[in-house]
């Protein structure tokens, strides 16, 4: 077994045994769920419905109940889509990088992250679907045979990548959190007692025994699955960028958008895991295996991210400059100084400023702040999609269709019943899912636990 | 005994062969296919039950007959005998005559299996036709009066006043009672109140209905006023006319006020005309305009001056008094203001001309003096053979209204005006109408003035009628009918001919009028049928031997009193001072219920949908007022008040108005009072309630010496507080010193012959020596066309690649592309509101750009840093120059929006064309945002359907009959754009192919470059060596929008070049 640095902080707290842990993490599963997440549900599914219903009404109506003009013609949609994407990137970059870094502190988060990375690239996908002048006709941007003749996709179009990246991202994404659940699935089963819900954790287990041979394959699995999502972490949202980078739009055609949208991305994810964790360890009583030290982390990577995103701005803005192309000058000085100018600098202050507090060791590790701050992280990263989309479109060549681009109360329904979609999604999640991987924790409680830890420094002091 | 004979059927059987047995065995030879069917193993265990059996019998059934309920029935009726020249699928084209009063042209109609879709000038005969291209120049409201052919809303019978309004009537009735209510009226004044006529068999089918009643006498009234001009010239020459005029030999046009290329006198001539002037090079005018709003004309010019509406009269003054050298009495400031262009005139003696758009007789009188000292009479000015289009009398009008007041007028039969409307005094016209014992209207719709009149007997839509025309002495033009009457109507001459009991009818009436009239020119009575067959094709006679105007004109008039008369109207006192005007689409509004004129941008101000308040900026700023106007921005509403009348409408910073006055568009508020105009009179507003178009100023005007005037001079302008919503398209006014989107230059510039000087390539620099100088450095440079980062297309030199050429000074910026381009693509009218979203249709706009005091060179001397220099350059100046740029689809060698499209629904053709397929389009609109030129439009709505409609006549059964059938009609969620009207080009191939020859150049046209007669748009095959579009683009002054970015379009811009004196070109 591993042994661990007595300085190290334990990354699970209490005298925890292994039943607490399971006893921990499924009892909530097993028990009637508290009020609160009555309240949350009802909200949030109020909110999706009303979500739902501005769908429906903008398929029925066409496109024009959004605010979109001749001259803006993406604006809210594609800002959310990305912004979604962004968000799913944290569970991928916890769960798979973090694995192959073999960073243990992962293990108590990985589970809700992943779980947050499928339900926004679910909403994330929604975006693309619906902004479509002709959803019903939405399979054409796959590549399927068909009776058009040799009608085939256009492989040139970083849209058709956007198709390939982002369902390529969601199969893995969901397969390897499928996986890892699977352990933690067969240890509901085997607790509870009521015959229906034994029934479904039954065929959720998929006939898990636990015996070594299949722990083995569990370990492969992960690892291999971990190796495939790595490059997903970088690649998704490099294509998404795409859309933007190969395009000739000043203020779009940036050879830096890749790696900065990214970084933005891992910045923005981390921030909505922290939202998201912030509520659950505190609800579902989880202080023990999301201890301050989890929170600290990630907000490290808040600082690194929110750093590298802040270069990138920077860097535009020089190269604005410096290119001498007019245009692209133009474009970044109308983004600080024209009618959007509050929208550059939301950003630039969530996004650039914000995370620099986090230097301060007790900020960081401040459990209020941090909520505080990862909301304004993700007002930021919504600002920043909006800077990128809207103010680069409401006025690029020709000054005769420049233009403003106003929301109407369907973009802004629309928008809200994402959230209320992902967050109904996610407390069904928390409500019959295993939001930690109860097996994995287990695996790190006598290397990691604060009471083993305390045991093992008595040990060596003898 | 048995027998042993055996019978064989072949000697295989008889010779036991084993083939045979086999074969004997097996009846048929061949395996039938059923038996493989029912030899397959797998349904040796399948049963089908009874019950299977009624099953499958039932739904079997059922589906049949379901299926049989739902075939739709589509009646499709096929001629029995095919009418000669008519060929479903291919159009054909009738020549005819356009003329409502105020816009005159020789058109040709395009129908479609007998429906009438399309209206271009007539390229061959005529006076609007543009002899050097050759073209017909027309304008917006004549090629979109097809539309209005549809409209719904027009009468489909006569109507009677009853003691419930209108009610349907029948023409027996009709005709019994007014014949009856005329003879009543015999012996008392009986009025045919009409526009100028100009017809010749009109004024004969009056002359018979005088020979029944001798006191029916004709008043003209021109619903917008030339009186002053007329009165002037009876006083100068003593002939009550309009000259007309020849700009082609004005080598410097002088107007004060006259807007002579959107709407004074006869633009259809006047455009052409002077267009043909503007190529740059020795023979270019130059052109001074002196007014209070910027007009259509003043955006042309070379010099602009703002002035007062109280100074044009002393402008004219002034220029009097440099002309004639007696400088007594004339205003100091303006005697400066007018030396240059004075200069200019006495330089150019006999080859220039001074016009004034005043209806003040003494202000004409005076220009008559300046043009006769000039010399200009029997040049630029012919008063001999005049125009005949502006004969309206406004005194004869004022007296008719006070005879109708006082009872003398026994009858009233009204044609093509609309005074309760229009007049000045309405009021009174229509207390008067009331007391009038017979009142009949021959108005198509029942307007304002037709609703109040006691019978309506509806007149056919123009392209429904015969009828003929005489704009100038010699010139005869022939309107002939492209359809028989859609509704219950007949033509007004019609009627007043059953009236006099005649039994001719009008179409008989002008053969024989024409008849006799050829017969005064020496035509020959048995050569009539081939002479009239002729002029019904060209539309126009002209026959020979008229000699042309001597102009023996003498100029007599007194000029003390004309100075003295223009006096009257200076004497400006008040804070504001209001011109009225009218607007390139709506004109006078006549036309008002046609949507798509209604959404064809102004020019200027790029509104729809309304008119408005023209206020300088500064007096905007000073007020107060809303400068910004967009979507969410609404413009502040103001009360103009001048005297007793008051009007309240939004008001919209102009640049180039001169501050202290303000403006306003007539012809708008039509139908304020319910009155059925037509369908498009009335829009939603913004919560979605019918509201009339605008509001009508016409109020505003006033009596001023007998003549209808159009400005008052003292007037206060108040902030009611409140504000309104208007639809403008282009929210941004200035180019931001971009000169890779607006090139011009001035002659001077030009005539160097530097093309580096005036058109400069953009250029890159390479890591090669470019210059020779043996070093590689920052002065190693390329032409931008000389990189490309792709594969080229391979259409350079293969087969055909069709590209448009546009002559930055041959674009007057009228906007008649716009509705040719509307008509000829079925583009939907979205309506106001979507307007105001930013989201009209127009597959071609025209952009307007103001020019700005602050330059990156202005900026770089005044040490201003980039964001100041930003801002500052998003301001016009306060006299600024205009540059309209048609842009359409550029049809992009590398067009940007045919990578990013995922489903390549845009791609691009081996004829160079950037093509759109609307069934492939899933509308993602990522091709409209990667778009350099925002050309894209996408179908926000389903704009075929639903509130459309409403204003929209093309949108119901009747109206879809405008629809061109070549061309789809989009659906929603599907992007659209230009498509260089690849159905002219695909029927211009085909038309070659089968005469067995190459496409010739100028046999295909695209609606934009047909429409426009000042040629600034030309079409053609880039890869025809002998093009003119390629000769086009190969010159010195083409350039391609946004050059450095690589995207090679197939449209290329000529630089534009202004007549100025000044050194250096603004965009040098």
């Amino acid at each position: 077994m591993h042994s661990e640095a007595a300085i190290r902080e334990p990354l699970i707290l209490g005298h925890k045994t292994y039943h607490d842990i399971t006893s921990d993490i499924v009892s909530p599963i097993e028990n009637k769920a508290p009020r609160g997440w009555y309240i949350l549900f009802t909200i949030a599914a109020l909110i999706a419905a009303y979500g739902t219903g501005c769908i429906l009404y903008l398929i029925s109506k066409g496109i024009g109940v959004w605010g979109l003009n001749k001259t803006v013609d993406w604006a809210w949609d594609i800002t959310n889509f990305v912004w979604w994407v962004g968000i799913g990137h944290a569970g991928t970059l916890i769960s798979a990088v973090l694995l192959l870094f073999r960073q243990k502190w992962r293990m108590a988060i990985n589970r809700s992250a992943e779980a947050m990375t499928i339900f926004a690239v679910i909403m994330a996908a929604t975006f693309p679907g619906i902004h479509m002048g002709r959803i019903w006709m939405a399979y054409w941007v796959f590549p399927l045979p068909n009776q058009f003749g040799s009608l085939w996709v256009n492989f040139n179009s970083p849209l058709l990548w956007d198709v390939f990246a982002i369902s390529t991202y969601f199969s893995v994404s969901l397969v390897f959190w499928y996986i890892g659940l699977i352990p933690d699935f067969a240890t509901i089963r085997d607790r509870v007692t009521k015959p229906g819900m034994k029934k479904m954790y039954s065929l959720l287990s998929f006939g898990w025994t636990g015996n070594a041979k299949a722990w083995t394959r569990f370990e492969e699995v992960s690892l291999v699955l971990a190796g495939i999502a790595t490059p997903l972490v970088f690649s998704v949202h490099s294509v998404v960028s795409m859309d933007f980078a190969t395009s000739i739009i000043p203020g779009w055609h940036t050879t830096i958008f890749p790696p900065y949208f990214v970084s933005g991305a891992v910045f923005s994810g981390f921030a909505m895991v922290q939202t998201l964790l912030l509520i659950m360890r505190k609800v579902m009583k989880l202080e023990s295996y999301i201890t301050i030290k989890h929170i600290e982390y990630m907000n490290i990577v808040i600082i690194v991210t929110g750093s590298i995103v802040g270069v990138a701005y920077i860097t535009e803005l020089f190269i604005s400059w410096y290119s001498g192309v007019e245009y692209e000058s133009y474009a970044f000085i109308n983004r600080a100084t024209g009618p959007y100018w509050w929208a550059y600098w939301s950003m630039m202050t969530c996004n650039v400023i914000s995370p620099q507090l986090f230097w301060v060791r007790s900020w960081r590790r401040h459990l209020g702040f941090t909520f505080f701050m990862s909301i304004i992280v993700n007002i930021g990263m919504w600002f920043e999609r909006f800077v990128i989309i809207v103010t680069s479109l409401h006025r690029d060549y020709l000054p005769s269709s420049w233009n403003m681009f106003h929301p109407t109360w369907v973009d802004v329904g629309v928008f809200l019943g994402t959230i209320g979609i992902f967050f109904t999604l996610y407390l069904l999640f928390a409500r019959f899912f295993p939001v930690l991987a109860l097996n994995e924790v287990k695996s790190i409680l006598k290397t990691s636990g604060e009471s083993y830890k305390k045991q093992a420094a008595d040990h060596s002091h003898h | 005994m048995s027998s042993t004979k055996r019978y064989w059927k072949d000697l295989g059987e008889l010779h036991q062969q084993p083939e045979a047995i086999k074969g004997r065995e097996n009846e048929f030879p061949q395996d039938l296919a059923i038996d493989q069917v029912l030899g397959d193993a797998s349904f040796n265990g399948a049963s089908t039950g009874r019950r299977d059996f009624l099953k499958f019998l039932g739904f079997g059934l059922g589906a049949a007959t379901l299926a049989a309920c739902e075939t739709p029935v589509i009646k499709s009726i096929p001629y029995v005998n095919k009418p000669e020249d008519i060929t479903p699928g291919v159009a054909n084209w009738y020549a005819s005559t356009f003329y409502d009063g105020e816009d005159f042209a020789s058109i040709l109609v395009k129908t479609r299996e007998g429906r009438p879709i399309h209206i271009k000038g007539n390229p061959r005969f005529g006076l609007n036709r543009n002899p050097a291209l050759p073209k017909g120049s027309i304008n917006a409201r004549i090629n979109s009066s097809v539309l209005s052919l549809y409209d719904n809303e027009r009468l489909h019978g006569p109507m009677k006043k009853g003691a419930e309004g209108m009610a349907a009537s029948t023409w027996a009735e009709a005709d019994k009672s007014i014949a009856a209510g005329l003879d009543a009226a015999a012996g008392k004044r009986m009025v045919v109140l009409t526009g100028t006529l100009a017809s010749p068999s009109s004024a004969a089918a009056l002359e018979q209905l005088k020979a029944k009643y001798p006191t029916l006498e004709l008043v003209q009234y021109d619903t917008i006023s030339y009186s002053g001009v007329t009165n002037a010239n009876l006083k100068s020459f003593g002939k009550r006319v309009f000259p007309s005029y020849d700009l082609t030999k004005a080598d410097v046009v002088v107007s004060v006020d006259a807007d002579f290329l959107s709407s004074w006198g006869n633009t259809t001539e006047s455009t052409w005309q002077y267009a043909s002037r503007r190529q740059p090079g020795k023979g270019m005018n130059r052109h001074f305009q002196f007014e209070a709003r910027m007009s259509l004309s003043g955006a042309n010019a070379d010099v602009r001056v703002p002035l007062k509406v109280s100074e044009l009269p002393k402008a004219v003054m002034a220029l009097h008094a440099h002309i004639s050298g007696s400088g007594s009495g004339a205003d100091a400031a303006m005697m400066k203001a007018t030396e240059s262009a004075a200069k200019a005139l006495m330089a150019s003696k006999g080859r220039s001309v001074v016009v004034a758009g005043s209806n003040n007789e003494g202000v004409q009188v005076l220009v008559n003096s300046i043009n006769s000292i000039l010399g200009n009479y029997g040049s630029t000015i012919d008063i001999d053979r005049p125009s005949t289009l502006h004969q309206g009398n406004d005194a004869e009008v004022a007296r008719l209204v006070e005879g109708m007041n006082s009872g003398a007028v026994g009858a009233l039969l009204i044609a093509g005006v609309n005074p309760a409307y229009s007049l000045p005094n309405a009021d009174q016209f229509k207390a008067g109408l009331a007391k009038v014992p017979l009142t009949v209207s021959f108005s198509g719709y029942a307007d304002e003035t037709a609703s109040l009149c006691g019978w309506i007997c509806p007149d056919n839509h123009y392209l429904e009628s015969w009828n003929d025309f005489m704009p100038k002495a010699g010139h005869y033009t022939l309107g002939q009918p492209v359809i028989s009457p859609l509704f219950d109507t007949r033509q007004w001459q019609e009627s007043l001919l059953r009236w006099s009991g005649s039994s001719v009818a009008y179409y008989d009436l002008i053969r024989s009028t024409w008849q006799q009239g050829m017969a005064q020119y020496g035509g020959l009575a048995e050569m009539f049928t081939n002479t009239w067959n002729q002029a019904v094709h060209d539309g126009v006679y002209e026959p020979a031997g008229i000699p042309a105007g001597v102009n023996t004109a003498v100029f007599a008039a007194d000029v003390s009193a004309a100075t003295a008369m223009a006096t009257a109207s200076t004497t400006g006192a008040g804070e504001f001072e209001l011109a009225l005007y009218t607007t390139e689409a709506i004109g006078s509004g006549r036309h008002a219920n046609n949507p798509w004129l209604q959404e064809m941008p102004d020019p200027l101000t790029k509104i729809t949908w309304d008119n408005y308040v023209c206020m300088a900026p500064a007096d905007i700023e000073r007020m107060g007022l809303n400068m910004y106007l967009g979507e969410q921005a609404p413009a502040s509403l103001v009360t103009v008040k001048a005297g007793e009348r008051e009007i309240t409408l939004p008001v919209v910073p102009t640049p180039g108005q001169r501050t202290g006055t303000v403006a306003i568009a007539l012809g708008y508020g039509r139908g304020a009072n319910g009155e059925k105009v037509g369908r498009a009179a009335c829009t939603t507003d913004h919560i979605g309630d019918f509201v009339p178009v605008g509001k009508n100023a016409y109020p505003m005007t006033s009596w001023v010496n007998g003549a209808v005037g159009y400005e008052a001079l003292n007037v206060t302008v108040t902030a009611t507080g409140d504000t309104y919503p208007v639809a403008i398209t282009q929210t941004h006014l200035t180019d931001m010193d971009r000169h890779s989107v607006v090139k011009e230059t001035n002659l001077a510039t030009f005539l160097t012959g530097d093309k580096k000087a005036y058109n400069h390539a953009h250029e890159l620099g390479v890591h090669e020596d470019v210059n020779g100088d043996g070093v590689i450095n920052a002065l190693d440079k390329k032409p931008v066309a000389e990189f490309d980062l792709w594969e080229e297309h391979p259409v350079e030199g293969v087969g055909h690649r069709w590209g448009l050429s546009i002559d930055l000074n041959g674009c007057i910026g009228c906007g008649a592309c716009i509705t040719a381009c509307n008509s000829e693509n079925n583009i939907s009218v979205v309506g106001k509101d979507e307007v105001r979203r930013s989201r009209e249709m127009h597959w071609l706009r025209l952009d307007r750009y103001y020019s700005s005091a602050t330059t990156k060179e202005s900026a770089k001397e005044d040490g201003l840093g980039k964001i100041d220099m930003y801002l500052k350059m998003e301001v016009p100046e306060e006299s600024p120059t205009v540059v309209f740029m048609p842009v359409m689809c550029q049809h992009c060698n590398h067009a940007p929006c045919e990578t990013v499209c995922p489903v390549a629904a845009t791609t691009h053709s081996n004829e160079g064309l950037n093509q759109m397929t609307y069934n492939r389009c899933i509308g993602t609109r990522y091709c409209a945002n990667n778009c350099p030129y925002k050309v894209r439009r996408f179908n926000w709505f389903n704009y075929v359907s639903e509130k459309f409609g409403e204003v929209n006549p093309a949108w119901d059964d009747l109206g879809r009959m405008v629809l061109n059938p070549d061309v789809t009609v989009r659906s929603r969620g599907v992007i659209e754009k230009c498509s260089m009207c690849v159905q002219s080009i695909q029927a211009g191939k085909l038309a070659a192919k089968k005469a067995g020859t190459p496409v010739q150049d100028g046999a295909i046209e695209t609606a934009c470059s047909s429409a426009c007669g000042t040629g600034a748009i030309v079409f053609g095959d880039l890869n025809d060596k002998k093009s003119k579009v390629l000769g086009l683009a190969t010159s010195d002054r083409s350039y391609h929008m946004l050059e450095e970015i690589g995207v090679k379009p197939n449209v290329n811009y000529l630089v534009k070049v202004r007549n100025t004196e000044e050194a250096a070109a603004h965009h040098a």
